[in-house]
């Protein structure tokens, strides 16, 4: 085949998937209303995705903020002003850091365990027997999961900026020297509501996307082992690209 | 002696559960069937039996709405099933139970939830009647006592016991098993075919049996139905088939690997691969 042949190709097919994607995108907000009145399989999920995420939230956000600390030391006492390190971690963690690392962990951790729980189901033949049993899997399945993730990821991140402001004020207060009262009192005066929100609302969006990716590629995960790798593998690098290009837009849009 | 190939059964006064009229099915370019003719008479148990590969699951499918006949109609309880929306399908398989292969148990619930589970989806049944139903129909599998154990502790032949237990807890009027005999031990063997039976004749159900084994089929089916090539080569009673002469019928009856069922899949010569040290593309 030619390379505009391969070209034209790979385009059809970046086109169907998103087509798909889309489709099946519509398909779970379609069912929500449903899904929302089963609310302990939500909170089964939120449980699944976010509790059992926390340890490895808390411990990155924890490191993230020690050496986002550690480097704004280096940089702000170059201009004499390490008083502002509460101010330069405290927006970097809530506006940046904290929504994009939990998402990209959270793509890691608990993306690829929907991709494979739900993958495994549908090769053991799991979701043909809901289907059987004339219980839409969409609805049973893939729904509360995707809730479930979209209610876990701001907490998570939360959490996250939460942890890593506490691991900047070990670094710079405890470690560096920096007087603690200018640390907090510089952050509260200049953190405003409107930076938290950006945060939450970030966090939210690629909650949204995460979440549906990783149901997405579970659910059309070829029923065999190589196919379910395959799509584990897909659901943390399409996750993982879509965390860093809705970031971009919303930063661009929300500045 | 055998009705020819792809007839009814005995004409009844009853109209038929199912019936496949001239049913082809393709997949990845591979015929599966070409033309096929069966029809699934009320109340009786019907057993499809055949090679593997010669689509008897796929016929499940076909019937079930999982999948769609490329051409020829495929009629469920007098509706058309190829022509029916997602609705309508769930609306027909209220009416179904089936048996998979492999149980298909939901891994993340124990045997309790998963006999539930149907009842609580469509049911807005008080807990003490849901638990019950599904004791009563545990008890009948044997594994009442299991109830607690999750789906990933029980060997396959429980599993699939718990799986007839789920398949039969909404009572419904078609019951259908693939390969239900599969993997159980000579006891399990025996209280499974009765309760096929007793299933079947108490609850006036009509049951489709796909499986290989034929001593069960001449113990358990009223009509079976032999498929080969991707049509129906042989039609009737256990008993008639038993007796039918035909070469195809006899190969698989009495289990022979030489006859005009092909054991291998198609090959280039042996010797002559051997030889040229090729290797298969």
């Amino acid at each position: 085949m030619s390379l505009f042949g391969e070209v034209i190709g790979n385009g059809r097919a970046v086109l169907a998937k998103s087509g798909s994607f889309t489709l099946f995108t519509l398909r779970l907000l379609q069912v929500t209303p449903k899904a929302l009145r089963r609310w302990r399989l939500i909170v089964d999920q939120v449980y699944n995705t976010g509790a059992l995420s926390l340890v490895i939230i808390m411990l990155s956000g924890l490191f993230v903020g020690m050496v986002l600390g550690l480097q704004g030391y280096d940089l702000l006492q170059r201009f004499g002003s390490t008083e502002s390190l509460g101010v330069a971690s405290g927006l970097a963690l809530l506006k940046e850091l904290g929504p994009v690392v939990t998402a990209l962990l959270f793509a890691g951790r608990a993306g690829t365990a929907l991709t494979s729980e739900i993958g495994l189901m549908g090769a053991t033949d799991q979701l043909s027997a809901m289907e059987m049993m004339a219980v839409d899997p969409v609805r049973r399945v893939c729904a509360p999961r995707f809730l479930g993730g979209v209610i876990a990821m701001p907490l998570l991140a939360g959490i996250f900026s939460m942890v890593g402001i506490f691991g900047a004020q070990l670094v710079g207060v405890t470690l560096m020297g920096v007087d603690a009262g200018q640390f907090w009192s510089q952050m509260r005066g200049a953190v405003e509501l409107k930076d938290v929100n950006q945060g939450i609302l970030k966090s939210c969006v690629f909650g949204f996307a995460c979440s549906a990716i990783a149901v997405y590629e579970g659910y059309h995960a070829l029923p065999t082992a190589e196919g379910v790798g395959r799509a584990t593998t897909r659901t943390v690098v399409s996750s993982s690209v879509a965390v860093l290009v809705l970031d971009y837009m919303l930063t661009a849009v929300l500045l | 002696m055998s009705t020819s190939a792809g007839a009814a059964p005995p004409p009844g006064s009853i109209a038929p559960v199912a019936r496949l009229t001239g049913v082809g099915y393709e997949i990845n370019g591979r015929t599966i069937f070409a033309g096929l003719d069966v029809t699934i008479e009320r109340g009786k148990v019907t057993a499809i039996m055949g090679p593997s590969g010669t689509g008897k699951t796929t016929l499940l499918r076909l019937i079930t709405g999982q999948v769609r006949a490329s051409r020829g109609r495929v009629e469920v309880n007098g509706q058309d099933v190829g022509a029916l929306d997602t609705d309508g399908l769930y609306r027909l398989r209220r009416g179904m139970g089936m048996l998979f292969q492999n149980g298909a148990l939901l891994t993340d619930l124990d045997v309790y939830e998963n006999v539930a589970f149907p009842v609580r989806e469509h049911t807005r049944l008080p807990e003490p009647l849901v638990s019950r139903l599904v004791l009563m129909k545990l008890e009948a599998v044997g594994l009442r006592g299991a109830a607690r154990l999750r789906a990933a502790e029980l060997s396959g032949g429980m599993a699939r016991r718990v799986a007839l237990a789920r398949a039969i807890v909404m009572d419904p009027q078609i019951l259908i098993y693939d390969e239900p005999f599969a993997g159980l031990d000579p006891i399990a063997l025996g209280v499974v075919l009765r309760l096929i039976r007793e299933t079947n004749d108490a609850l006036g159900l009509t049951s489709i049996v796909v499986s290989h084994d034929v001593r069960e089929i001449s113990l358990l089916a009223d009509w079976a139905y032999l498929l080969s090539g991707g049509t129906v080569i042989a039609a009737g009673t256990p008993a008639e088939l038993d007796h039918d002469a035909s070469p195809a019928v006899r190969q698989f009856m009495d289990g022979l690997a030489d006859g005009p069922v092909h054991f291998h899949y198609p090959a280039p010569d042996y010797a002559a691969q051997l030889l040229d040290r090729e290797v298969p593309a």
